[in-house]
C-alpha cells in the first residue's frame, strides 16, 4: 500500500510539473472503527474508510487548494485537482509576503507508531474490552457508556519542489467508559489512550471505576459552597487546560493576532510555577508524534516552560512567512505535548483520598465544555464532571454536584501550584470532527493547585 | 447506481436485516475563501463523494461508509458485520417509529448559485469588505464565505427513495482591537435570513457595507469602556446572543438521544427527564419554543430527514410547559417504552448526519422562540429599571445536563431608568436554565423577531458538524449574574 501511496503522489507530482505547476499534495488516509455504548448496550458500531487529498498550488505570492475525498484508483480524478488549483490560483490574490512552498529534502517513511494489531482489532475484542472493564460494575440502575475509538492512520507528502516523499503511519487508540446512574444522573469515568495493542489494560480502568463507583453510591452527595478551594485536577482537566494553552498561549501567529494571553515580552520570563515544565517532544511515541513537520523540518525536543519561564513561541509555516519569523518544524497537525512530573507521591486516586490533608479538598478530574472568556488574560471557563469528590480534611469523602471554575491560566499554572504527581500518565485529546488525527499529552497524573475560585454550584446532579 | 443500491439492500433484508438504508452523496462541493488584514489566506475548494450504509440486524446498528464505490457488496458487508457485532451487547431493542415510504425532493432555494460566480467576484467581494473594514480602532480584519453545494440520494428497505439538492452560504465579517489595557476584543456580523433564497443574493453589498460601519464603530465604543459591573440586572438579549441562548439550552437540552443518555460519554445529558414531558415549567407563560424545520429558507429546513421523514413544526414549549423534543425515529419509540405512555406521536424528523460518512443522529432543526407582545426592543428598555442589554457571541460554556450556562458577550449596552446610559466591556452572564428561562419577563414582538444561521453545531462521536437556525426575538430575563 505504501508503495502505491507515493506512487500516486508521484505521478501526481510529474503531471504537475509537466503542467509548469508548483504544487505540494498531501495525502491522508484513514481506517476508522468506532464502536459506541449507550445504556449498556452498543448503541453504534461504525468504520469508515477514507482517503483525502489536498493539492496546493501556488504562483508568486498566490495560493490556492483543492481537498478532495478520493481513492487510489482515481489517479485521473486526482489529476483534475491539479487542473482546477492551476486554474483558481490565477485568480487569487497575491499575499503581501512570500509563502513557503514545502521542499522535502530526502525521502523519509516514520512507522514507529504503528501496531497493526491495534490497528485491525476484531469488534469482538473490543466488545471482550468492554466487558473485562466494567465486570459487575453494572447495574439495573448503574448503565454504561463510551467509545472504544481505533485506526490506521496514514499521511504522506510530496511537492514540485524535489522528488522526495515523506510517509507516516500510526495505530491509535481511544477509550472511554462512563457509569451513569439512571435516575441520579452522576457519572464516573475512566479513560485510556493506546498507541499499541500492549496499552490496553481493561483491568486498569476496572478499578479506577470500581473506586469511584463505591464512592459515589455510599458517600453523601452535597451541593458546595461556591468560594475559594484547593483543588486536585486529574489528567484530564489538566490536559483540556494544556489544549487551550496550545491555543491561546504560545502559538506564535495567534500571539500576533492578539489572541494570547502570552507576549513577546514574555520570552525568557518566569509565568507560571517553576515546577511547570513543558515541552513538545516528537520522540514520545504516546503522543502519536510526527517526527518531520509538513515542510520537511525535522522535528526535535521543543522546550515551551522551562521551571515556569516561557521559552519560545511555535510557528505554523504560514505564520512565520507573514511575520518574518524562523519557522519552528511545527507545520503538523498536532504536537507532542509533554508536562514534566512533578515530586509528590500520589499516584492514584487511591493515594490521593489516603493522603493526609491540611484542608479540604476538591478533586476534579474532568472539565466539561471549556470556553475562552478573555483570551488576553488566559480567562477560560468550565465545568465540573465525571466523577469529582471533596476530600475532607478529616478523611471522610463527600460527593460534589457539579461546580464551576472561570480563572485564568495563568493563576491555574503560575504560583498557586502546590504540586504535581511523581508519576505520568498519557491522555489521549483526539477528537473524532473531520480527518482522523490521534493526539495524546503525557502528564502528571495529579496537579494541586491552592486557593482557586469556584463561581458556581448546582444544586443537584 | 439506483438500481445496484436497492440490490444490495434487498440482499441484506434477505440476509436478515430488518431495516437497511443507504445514503448516496453523488458529489458535494464546497468552497471557502477568507481574507485576513488583505491577505487571501484561504482560497479552497473541495468535493467529495460517496455512500454510508446503515443496517439494523437483530436489534442493533451497524455502519459503514467509503467513498471507493468500486464494491458496494463489501461496504454493505460491513455494515452488517458491524451490527452483527454489536447485537451481542443490546439492551433495549432498536425499533423505528412508522412512517411512509416515500418518494420525493427537495431543493433548497436560492436565486443565484454561487458555485455560477466567478472566483475574481467572490474575491472583489472580500477586497471590498476589507477595505471597508480597516479603519481606525481595528487591528486585525477578517472577511470569509462558505458556499456547499451538495446531493444525497436517500432509499431505505421500507420503499422510499428521496433526493435532496441543498446549497449552503456562509458569509462573515470581524474586526477586532485592542483596548489601553491590551486586552483584544471583537464585533462581527453574518447575516440573518433576509428572504425566501439563499444563494449568492445573501452578500448583499449595501447590507454589509451598514453593517461593517456599524461592526467598527461599535468595536471602538468598546475599547474606550468601563468594564461590565459584577452585579444581578436584568438581561436584554438581542437576537445574536438569544440564538446562542436558546441553541444551547434549549436546543441540545430537547434532543431525545441526550435525554435518553446515548451522549452521555462525550456530549452529555440533559436535565430534562422523561416525567417532565407535558409538566415541567421549562419558563415563563412568555416562552413558546418550536422545532420548525418548515422554515422556508434556512439550513434547518431540509425537506427530509435522514430517516426520510418529511420536515415538520412541532411545539417543545407551550407558554412555558415542556411539551415535546428533538427527535427520530429510533429514540421515539425508546422514550414512549421507557416513558410507559405515550409522549411522542412518532419521529419529528430531525435525524441528520452531517457527511455520508457519519450516521444520522438527532439534530436541532430550526429552534425557534415565538415573538411576545412585549412591542420593540425601545419597548422593553423602556420598561426596564435596572438591565443591560448584549449582543453577539465571544464565548459560552454549558454544563453537561444543560443546567447551567455562562457566556460572554462582544458587547454590552447598561441601562437604567429605561434608558441606554453607556457601553461596557468584557461582558458576561450565567445562569441555571430553568430558573432563568422562569425569570422570563418581556418578549419582542415580530419586529424583533430574526432567523440566525449556526453552521458549525458539534454533537456526537464520531463527531459532526452540523448547520442549522434560530428564530429568536428579542428576551428580557430578570435578576441575572452579570460580569463574572
Amino acid at each position: 500500500m505504501k508503495e502505491k501511496i507515493l506512487q500516486t503522489l508521484t505521478s501526481l507530482r510529474e503531471y504537475a510539473c509537466s503542467k509548469g505547476v508548483d504544487a505540494a499534495f498531501l495525502y491522508h488516509e484513514e481506517d476508522s472503527y468506532l464502536m459506541r455504548f449507550a445504556n449498556s448496550a452498543i448503541s453504534l458500531n461504525t468504520n469508515e474508510h477514507l482517503i483525502r487529498l489536498e493539492i496546493t498550488v501556488y504562483e508568486d505570492r498566490r495560493r490556492a487548494s483543492y481537498e478532495m475525498i478520493t481513492d487510489l484508483n482515481k489517479l485521473d480524478e486526482m489529476k483534475q485537482g491539479v487542473d482546477i488549483a492551476a486554474e483558481m490560483v490565477k485568480y487569487a490574490m497575491p499575499l503581501n509576503y512570500q509563502p513557503s512552498i514545502p521542499h522535502i529534502k530526502e525521502n523519509y517513511a516514520d512507522v514507529q507508531g504503528f501496531d497493526p494489531e491495534l490497528g485491525m482489532m476484531s469488534g469482538e475484542e473490543k466488545l471482550a474490552y468492554f466487558n473485562d472493564a466494567t465486570k459487575d460494575l453494572e447495574t439495573d440502575k448503574i448503565t454504561l457508556s463510551g467509545i472504544f475509538s481505533s485506526g490506521i492512520n496514514i499521511l504522506a507528502q510530496i511537492s514540485t519542489k524535489s522528488e522526495y516523499t515523506q510517509y507516516f503511519q500510526t495505530s491509535d487508540a481511544q477509550v472511554t467508559i462512563v457509569l451513569a446512574h439512571a435516575d441520579l444522573k452522576w457519572e464516573v469515568t475512566a479513560e485510556q489512550s493506546a498507541h499499541k495493542k500492549d496499552d490496553l489494560k481493561p483491568e486498569e480502568l476496572h478499578a479506577e471505576l470500581s473506586f469511584l463507583i463505591d464512592r459515589y453510591k455510599n458517600e453523601p452527595a452535597q451541593q458546595v459552597p461556591v468560594g475559594s478551594y484547593d483543588i486536585v485536577f486529574g489528567a484530564a482537566a489538566t490536559a483540556e487546560m494544556i489544549s487551550f494553552m496550545n491555543w491561546i498561549g504560545f502559538n506564535g501567529g495567534l500571539m500576533k493576532r492578539g489572541f494570547s494571553f502570552l507576549t513577546e515580552d514574555h520570552v525568557g520570563k518566569k509565568v507560571f510555577s517553576e515546577k511547570f515544565n513543558l515541552m513538545d517532544d516528537p520522540s514520545r511515541l504516546e503522543t502519536f508524534p510526527l517526527t518531520r513537520d509538513s515542510m520537511g523540518m525535522k522535528r526535535e525536543a521543543f522546550p515551551l516552560f522551562v521551571n515556569g519561564v516561557f521559552q519560545k513561541f511555535t510557528w505554523y509555516q504560514d505564520d512565520a512567512d507573514e511575520f518574518g519569523e524562523k519557522p519552528t518544524g511545527h507545520n503538523v497537525p498536532h504536537k507532542s505535548l509533554v508536562l514534566d512530573a512533578g515530586e509528590m507521591d500520589v499516584n492514584s486516586l487511591q493515594d490521593l483520598v489516603k493522603m493526609p490533608k491540611d484542608k479540604d479538598i476538591l478533586y476534579i478530574p474532568f472539565l466539561h465544555y471549556m470556553n475562552i472568556v478573555n483570551p488576553s488574560k488566559g480567562l477560560v471557563t468550565a465545568s465540573s464532571r465525571f466523577g469529582a469528590l471533596l476530600l475532607k480534611k478529616d478523611g471522610s469523602v463527600v460527593v460534589p454536584y457539579n461546580v464551576r471554575v472561570t480563572q485564568s491560566l495563568l493563576d491555574i499554572f503560575g504560583d498557586k501550584v502546590a504540586w504535581m504527581s511523581k508519576q505520568q500518565t498519557v491522555y489521549n485529546t483526539s477528537a473524532s470532527y473531520g480527518a482522523r488525527n490521534p493526539v495524546a499529552i503525557v502528564l502528571p497524573k495529579f496537579i494541586r493547585v491552592n486557593d482557586l475560585e469556584i463561581s458556581h454550584s448546582n444544586s443537584s446532579y | 447506481m439506483h438500481k445496484q443500491l436497492k440490490a444490495h439492500i434487498d440482499r441484506l433484508k434477505a440476509a436478515g436485516a430488518t431495516y437497511v438504508d443507504a445514503r448516496w452523496y453523488p458529489v458535494e462541493e464546497a468552497n471557502y475563501l477568507m481574507m485576513w488584514n488583505g491577505n487571501l489566506k484561504e482560497t479552497t475548494s473541495s468535493r467529495e463523494s460517496g455512500l454510508g450504509v446503515r443496517v439494523l440486524y437483530k436489534n442493533a446498528w451497524g455502519f459503514s461508509a467509503s467513498s471507493d464505490m468500486s464494491n458496494l457488496s463489501t461496504l454493505f458487508d460491513k455494515a452488517f458485520d458491524n451490527a452483527s457485532v454489536a447485537a451481542e451487547r443490546v439492551t433495549f431493542p432498536v425499533r423505528l417509529a412508522e412512517k411512509d415510504a416515500i418518494q420525493a425532493s427537495f431543493k433548497s432555494p436560492n436565486q443565484i448559485d454561487p458555485f455560477g460566480v466567478s472566483l475574481a467576484n467572490k474575491i472583489d467581494f472580500l477586497k471590498s469588505m476589507d477595505e471597508k473594514l480597516n479603519q481606525p480602532g481595528v487591528v486585525q480584519r477578517a472577511s470569509e464565505m462558505m458556499f456547499v453545494r451538495k446531493q444525497i440520494v436517500f432509499l431505505d428497505s421500507e420503499g422510499s427513495e428521496i433526493e435532496k439538492n441543498i446549497v449552503e452560504v456562509f458569509p462573515s465579517i470581524q474586526v477586532m482591537g485592542i483596548d489601553s489595557t491590551g486586552e483584544t476584543h471583537s464585533r462581527k456580523f453574518s447575516p440573518d435570513r433576509l428572504g425566501v433564497t439563499r444563494g449568492w443574493e445573501t452578500l448583499d453589498m449595501q447590507l454589509f457595507n451598514e453593517n461593517a460601519e456599524r461592526i467598527v464603530r461599535e468595536l471602538n465604543e468598546v475599547l474606550v469602556a468601563d468594564p461590565c459591573p459584577k452585579e444581578d440586572r436584568s438581561v436584554i438579549l438581542l437576537p445574536g446572543i438569544m440564538f446562542l441562548q436558546t441553541h444551547e439550552t434549549i436546543g441540545h437540552a430537547l434532543e431525545l438521544d441526550r435525554i435518553l443518555g446515548y451522549e452521555l460519554a462525550f456530549a452529555g445529558g440533559s436535565f430534562v427527564t422523561l416525567n417532565d414531558f407535558g409538566k415541567l415549567r421549562y419558563g415563563s407563560e412568555k416562552l413558546t419554543a418550536r422545532a420548525d424545520a418548515t422554515l422556508v429558507n434556512s439550513p434547518g429546513s431540509f425537506g427530509y430527514d435522514d430517516d426520510g421523514v418529511p420536515a415538520q413544526n412541532n411545539l417543545l414549549i407551550d407558554k412555558g410547559i415542556l411539551v415535546g423534543a428533538i427527535t427520530g425515529r429510533q429514540m421515539v419509540e425508546e422514550a414512549n417504552a421507557k416513558a410507559k405512555r405515550q409522549i411522542f406521536d412518532g419521529s419529528s424528523g430531525a435525524n441528520r448526519a452531517t457527511a455520508f460518512y457519519r450516521v444520522p443522529i438527532e439534530r436541532m432543526t430550526n429552534i425557534n422562540i415565538d415573538p411576545g407582545e412585549d412591542g420593540s426592543l425601545d419597548d422593553i428598555v423602556r420598561n426596564t429599571e435596572k438591565g443591560i442589554i448584549l449582543d453577539g457571541d465571544k464565548s459560552w460554556s454549558i454544563g453537561s445536563n444543560r443546567e447551567q450556562f455562562h457566556f460572554a458577550t462582544e458587547i454590552g449596552w447598561l441601562v437604567d431608568d429605561g434608558k441606554v446610559t453607556k457601553v461596557v466591556k468584557n461582558s458576561t452572564y450565567k445562569g441555571e436554565t430553568v430558573k432563568f428561562y422562569n425569570s422570563l419577563s418581556a418578549v419582542g414582538d415580530e419586529s424583533t423577531w430574526v432567523v440566525h444561521y449556526v453552521d458549525n453545531c458539534g454533537k456526537g462521536q464520531p463527531n459532526q458538524i452540523m448547520q442549522l437556525g434560530h428564530g429568536v426575538p428579542v428576551c428580557r430575563f430578570d435578576n441575572v449574574r452579570i460580569g463574572e
